[in-house]
């Protein structure tokens, strides 16, 4: 069996794992399948980003992961660790779709932990923690409709994250905020990731955003579709800007290598 | 602000049409083009009022009106529950689509005789003809805004183990809301039409809008038949403006644009 091609990786350590995925959508057969005997295993508690220029199937790879989608041959599977079907989550592009329209923004973020038969204390500690931590206070009372863009992405990703799954893919959850609030949402996420010692797949085309909180950089690319670098970065924290620079660099080289 | 939208102006462009119809009534019936029987003039139906007014019309609005409602909220009782359930249970909906559009195809004045036979002459047989095609509208509009639910959202019924029964009522229902007041916009025209024939057939204690404007003719009382005509017409516009009242309240956290 082919295995993701790490020295220290034991059969359970992964999050998710696909073996000879293929997949292809009915309307592109022929252009030939967008996945053929994909590979690819996620490790606990890293912070995978997805990257690769739009339209290469990583919202399809998101959707696999959450198995949303089914492939049409070979094996997505979970860690065994995993006993329900909330401990995976996939947020969706359009923060709308993550969230009902008709439940204020407190009561979005109530709802998943009621339903998940969390206490009455802990669920309200959980949710006050969260809008601290997202900035939502200004915002409990409102309908999703009512508020701007980039406050309902905040939303979305406090809903997604509030129940504390194990395994969350995140489909470009950055793409409505300004630079400011990016980073400080990502600094955010990345602490509750650690915190909660989430396994965070991050999809996104943007660098700086897989720079902000990755400790893994998956770039992919062609069609049928295949990793074209796979680079890790084990210690954001304490990693230099020197280090950073360089990790930048090669993303980009990869990036346009993979667009040619 | 644009030069027509402002208020005074909004009004003067409504009621200018209402204006001009008056003035040409009352010019066409008092130079006797058309013969006083056929159109009495505005004058007279004015007087018609009053006098409708000492015979206690207001009673036959009432009643009328009720028999609306009941038709309309039984229609809805059953409709909305009804259809979510094969909305959510969609193998069920193929099997008795055909049936029910077969149903809907028939026009419910055809049903009249059928249904005095089975619930026999009073006020149940008034209400139920006018509840059956109401029901059918509600019913298949439930349905079909169950069928267009945002199947992202409806991914979070799964992610969080939701009963069959709470997916329905905290999600489909919610979903189905706007097409749900499209059905219940029509079932409420339908059901003042059929409210309003039907009494014309069934002179229950001879009360009731239909049976007026009815009697008023029988004994060539014309300027009343129009005056309740119009009173018709009024509660027809009202009870739409009721649904669009309802609808307002109900749909607030309505997104302007669906994404799905």
């Amino acid at each position: 069996m082919t295995r993701a091609r790490t020295p220290s990786d034991d059969p359970d350590a992964f999050a998710v794992r696909l073996h000879k995925v293929d997949f292809s959508y009915c309307a592109s057969r022929t252009n030939g399948p967008l996945y053929d005997g994909f590979e690819l295993s996620i490790e606990h508690g890293s912070v995978l980003a997805l990257m690769g220029p739009s339209g290469s199937g990583k919202s399809t790879l998101g959707k696999m992961m959450a198995l949303i989608i089914g492939p049409t041959a070979g094996r997505v599977e979970w860690s065994p660790r995993f006993r329900n079907r909330s401990d995976v989550v996939y947020m969706d592009q359009h923060p709308m779709n993550s969230v009902f329209p008709w439940q204020t923004v407190r009561r979005n973020l109530e709802y998943p932990l009621e339903k998940l038969n969390w206490g009455e204390q802990e669920s309200r500690a959980r949710v006050d923690y969260l809008t601290s931590l997202f900035r939502l206070e200004p915002l409990l009372d409102a309908l999703p409709a009512k508020i701007s863009g980039g406050e309902l992405q905040r939303v979305a990703l406090a809903r997604c994250l509030s129940w504390r799954p194990e395994l969350v893919i995140l489909d470009e959850p950055f793409a409505a905020l300004d630079r400011e609030l990016k980073s400080d949402i990502s600094l955010a996420l990345g602490q509750l990731a650690a915190k909660d010692g989430m396994t965070i797949v991050l999809i996104t085309h943007s660098i700086s955003d897989a720079l902000a909180i990755g400790t893994r950089f998956v770039v992919v690319g062609d069609r049928p579709v295949r990793i074209i670098s796979d680079l890790r970065f084990d210690h954001p924290a304490h990693a230099g800007q020197l280090d950073r620079d360089n990790m930048e660099d090669t993303l980009i080289a990869c990036i346009r290598d993979g667009l040619v | 602000m644009p030069a027509g939208s402002s208020p005074p102006r909004r009004h003067i462009r409504v009621l200018s049409p209402l204006v001009v119809l008056l003035l040409a009534w009352s010019a066409i019936s008092g130079l006797r083009l058309i013969d006083p029987v056929v159109l009495p003039t505005p004058w007279s139906v004015a007087r018609a009022f009053v006098t409708m007014g000492r015979e206690r019309v207001l009673i036959d609005v009432a009643l009328t009106l009720a028999r609306v409602l009941a038709a309309v909220g039984i229609a809805a009782c059953i409709g909305i529950p009804a259809g979510l359930l094969l909305g959510y249970r969609r193998r069920w909906y193929a099997m008795v689509e055909g049936p029910l559009h077969g149903l809907r195809s028939i026009p419910a004045s055809a049903l009249f005789p059928l249904f005095l036979i089975t619930i026999g002459v009073g006020e149940s047989s008034i209400v139920a003809l006018a509840a059956y095609p109401s029901l059918l509208v509600i019913l298949v509009n439930t349905v079909s805004g169950a069928a267009l639910a945002n199947k992202r959202r409806l991914y979070q019924a799964k992610l969080f183990g939701l009963s069959g029964f709470d997916t329905i009522t905290e999600i489909l229902f919610y979903e189905a809301l706007p097409n749900i007041f499209d059905g219940l916009r029509t079932a409420a025209s339908y059901s003042m039409v059929l409210v309003i024939a039907v009494e014309m057939f069934i002179g229950l204690d001879d009360r009731g809008l239909g049976r007026a404007i009815y009697a008023y003719q029988a004994t060539y009382r014309i300027p009343e038949t129009y005056a309740a005509v119009m009173i018709a017409g009024t509660i027809g516009i009202l009870l739409n403006l009721l649904v669009s009242a309802l609808q307002d309240r109900m749909l607030r956290w309505l997104p302007d644009a669906y994404e799905s």
